[in-house]
């Protein structure tokens, strides 16, 4: 997904360029609009064959979920707007999602399978779960930074694009990659810009800064993907459980040995931790793959061997 | 002792409207989709060059045939998608994915009759066809229609095939390639009453 990573790209540098001082409050606005940008493009390029209004839960992700988090990240990041105030909206929007993602389902008809405590308790316990997220790793991108916590976010949205695709929903996982191209990109901007504008950027700890954005799209990107998987597509519980908590490992640097090693080890502690357990649940969702859907593969493999592989996916499963 | 009073006239229309909402109908005759010996199977093209096959395991509708004003008949039948089953696990679990059918957004296809008409061995009947969230208006062809008792419960039978584009309900294009985007579906249908 270059064209999208590029466009956030561009459109990073392009604000940056037009800014004669840049603050903490600045940047972060650039980075929301950068991945909103990007994620437009990326989307389009992809296909995805969205509808207005939204039918599916892939709709309402993209097109309700993802927007309402790009706004309240726009306001979280105004000046005057206090920080009471964007958590109450953030928590507000975590405990909406799974609200908005189930509308119209089977989950919501109030069916002997899913009487109304259960959808009730899945919807509350699934809102507090991604609150629990994005406030923790919020919480530790402003206490320490580092933009190794946006590549630990990444490396979990493509590796549960990865798992949700390998249970069968193609175009669910095909999703991740709009997700993980805008969000690299940004990040790298960003650290680009705070690297080399350091004239023009006014902000406390540049070499360790994370936008807030950032963040918050990457952790409710995270969770609409894996919820969608799951809810929608046949990712199971356990799995999906693991991938959007795998990213709070971060949080393991922070114990006294490790929290005062050079920022590269850190990094580089972080995303070993994470990556851990979503290499596991990759592997195991290959095997699961292999084991399902192999028989219908086999037969057919001589026949598209020049398609892109989620178009290889899609047509030979059938 | 109870005491019989005079009931007031308010009362006594109260008591015949009732008893007239209340009076069976004899216009038409209510049947029940009979899954035992009914069937809603579909074949799609595959690669272009041969077919599946597939069908519903839990289909229900009801059939309400007035013989002596046909135009009065009215048929519905509701399918359940999470049923799809084409002999092939592997292929069923991914056909109720999001991808195809999307199982848990739209539980059922269905078709509610708008107008009927007689026609000879049958009825043409038009209604509203729901399938993956989307309605389109369709007329088809419904063949039969025969009484048969055995053992004090009636049948009657119809049967028809209808051919649609699976991308004129919403489906992904993208996904429309080994599979063709035309699908046949056949109804056999019987119904019961008892």
């Amino acid at each position: 997904m270059g064209i999208a990573a590029t466009t956030s790209v561009i459109v990073v540098m392009m604000m940056v360029a037009m800014s004669r001082s840049i603050n903490e409050n600045r940047l972060n606005l650039i980075c929301i609009v950068g991945i909103g940008v990007g994620l437009v493009i990326g989307n389009a390029v992809l296909a995805l064959n969205l509808s207005w209004p939204p039918h599916n839960g892939l709709d309402r992700l993209l097109l309700v979920i993802i927007p309402t988090v790009l706004i309240v990240e726009l306001f979280a990041g105004v000046n005057r707007f206090p920080p009471a105030a964007a958590w109450s909206l953030r928590i507000i929007l975590s405990l909406a999602t799974p609200r908005i993602l189930l509308h119209d389902s089977v989950y919501l008809s109030l069916s002997d399978a899913w009487p109304a405590w259960r959808a009730i308790t899945t919807i509350g316990v699934c809102g507090l779960g991604l609150a629990l997220a994005w406030s923790l790793l919020s919480w530790l991108s402003r206490r320490r930074g580092g933009i190794s916590i946006s590549f630990a976010l990444c490396l979990a949205i493509q590796c549960s694009g990865a798992a949700v695709m390998l249970a069968g929903y193609i175009k669910g996982g095909a999703a991740a990659i709009p997700f993980v191209a805008t969000l690299l990109a940004v990040t790298i901007a960003l650290r680009v810009v705070t690297k080399t504008a350091t004239s023009r950027v006014k902000i406390e700890k540049p070499d360790h800064y994370l936008a807030a954005g950032i963040v918050g799209i990457g952790v409710v990107s995270l969770f609409g993907l894996l919820f969608v998987g799951h809810f929608f597509g046949d990712i199971s519980q356990t799995p999906a459980i693991t991938m959007l908590f795998a990213p709070l490992l971060c949080w393991v640097t922070e114990i006294p040995p490790l929290r005062n090693r050079r920022p590269w080890f850190v990094a580089s502690c972080r995303l070993a931790l994470v990556a851990i357990p979503l290499i596991i649940i990759i592997i195991a969702a290959k095997r699961d793959f292999d084991r399902e859907m192999s028989p219908l593969l086999e037969n057919m493999s001589s026949n598209n061997r020049t398609l892109p592989m989620s178009h290889q996916l899609s047509q030979k499963a059938i | 002792m109870m005491r019989f009073l005079p009931a007031p006239p308010q009362m006594l229309a109260f008591i015949a409207a009732l008893f007239i909402s209340c009076t069976p109908t004899f216009g038409a005759d209510e049947y029940d989709y009979d899954l035992v010996h009914s069937s809603v199977s579909f074949k799609a093209r595959h690669l272009d060059i041969g077919w599946i096959h597939g069908r519903f395991n839990d289909v229900a509708g009801k059939f309400s045939i007035d013989r002596e004003d046909p135009s009065k008949s009215t048929f519905s039948l509701t399918i359940k998608t999470d049923s799809v089953d084409t002999a092939n696990k592997a292929r069923d679990k991914h056909l109720r994915q999001p991808d195809y059918f999307d199982t848990k957004q739209y539980p059922t296809i269905e078709f509610k009759t708008t107008s009927t008409k007689a026609i000879t061995g049958g009825y043409e009947v038009t209604g509203d066809f729901t399938m993956h969230g989307t309605t389109n208006k369709i007329t088809i062809v419904l063949m039969g229609g025969k009484e048969h008792s055995f053992k004090d419960v009636k049948r009657v039978a119809f049967s028809t095939e209808l051919a649609l584009k699976r991308s004129d309900y919403g489906f992904d294009k993208n996904a429309i390639g080994a599979i063709g985007d035309k699908a046949l579906i056949m109804i056999d249908c019987e119904g019961v009453r008892k």
